[in-house]
């Protein structure tokens, strides 16, 4: 039985896409576990070219790729000092080789079910156009389109909520006149360099 | 075009090593990975129903699908930081409180 092209093409992409997630589960290191993780999203974001869903593809990829795994890049650098090493290592016992076990044995049955499901059985329709997409999106779906973005409104504006720092050297608003001549060698002003009288601001400018 | 079914068996396979990574983890930023791993598992299977019905509908589902992704992500991360600020650590063992 000849292999056509595209066929060859799709077990590439989806061995590629397997290997990253396995790498990245396995990766003993958090940053090689999100590099393992931006080929499986490639490869992902092939699949869905090869589905001929181009618009997805390319929402994937400036997405996921661009955006989302720039973020957890910064989670990794913010939180690096402890989480390298031995404490990311998963220790193995016997629950969790029965865990694992149990797993795989539902990913097999997951997987049979799947690939046999009777709606497999109906005829391929094809693939919708971009232009059936963007009609369906910005027409039919168009409350769900703009609840989507009041969401990730909400959820930015949740996120800095989290992170803020309410200590009282970043309410202050810095004026530019004092701060930084005062403190040589340290980047971040204390509160030392705010002065409380006015004398200590014209000696600052004279400086 | 591919069969469908393949696409799907696809995500399901990405599913399952997805699911093994969020046991197997304690670092809390690689167990969000694989969270995002079995989001994009469900994505590949709307593509595959979309293609295989002809239906616009599974890619409109996937659009949403990784727009909340992004705002999870955030949330998730803006968490872990906060955590790791109180804490010093974002081992989800040692994870039993986020404020002092």
């Amino acid at each position: 039985m000849a292999i056509d092209f595209e066929t060859l093409v799709f077990v590439i992409v989806s061995g590629a896409a397997v290997a990253g997630a396995i790498g990245c589960v396995f990766a003993s290191r958090v940053a090689h576990s999100l590099l393992w993780l931006m080929l499986t999203f490639f490869a992902v974001a092939a699949v869905f070219l090869m589905a001929s869903a181009e618009m997805l593809g390319a929402i994937q990829i400036l997405v996921y790729l661009g955006s989302v795994m720039l973020v957890v890049q910064f989670g990794v650098m913010l939180t690096r000092r402890r989480i390298q090493g031995a404490e990311s290592l998963p220790t193995l016992n016997f629950i969790s080789a029965v865990t694992g076990v149990g797993l795989f044995a539902l990913t097999l049955a997951l997987l049979r079910e799947v690939m046999e499901h009777p709606m497999w059985d109906s005829e391929v329709a094809g693939a919708p156009t971009t232009l059936e997409f963007a009609d369906a999106l910005f027409n039919q779906w168009t409350i769900a389109t703009i609840v989507l973005g009041a969401l990730l409104a909400m959820a930015m504006i949740g996120a800095s909520y989290l992170v803020r720092d309410e200590r009282l050297i970043n309410l202050v608003w810095d004026t530019g006149q004092e701060t930084v001549t005062a403190s040589p060698g340290v980047g971040m002003p204390t509160r030392r360099d705010f002065p409380s009288s006015p004398g200590e601001q014209d000696g600052g400018e004279e400086e | 075009m591919i069969d469908p079914s393949w696409i799907a068996a696809l995500g399901v396979i990405l599913f399952g090593i997805g699911l093994l990574g969020t046991f197997y983890h304690k670092n809390a930023i690689v167990v969000l990975m694989c969270i995002e791993l079995m989001l994009n598992a469900a994505n590949l299977n709307f593509v595959a129903a979309a293609s295989h019905y002809g239906d616009v509908s599974g890619w409109v589902f996937t659009a949403i699908a990784i727009a909340i992704a992004a705002a999870e992500v955030a949330i998730g991360l803006a968490i872990l930081l906060s955590m790791y600020s109180t804490q010093q650590t974002i081992s989800l063992d040692a994870a039993s409180k986020l404020r002092n």
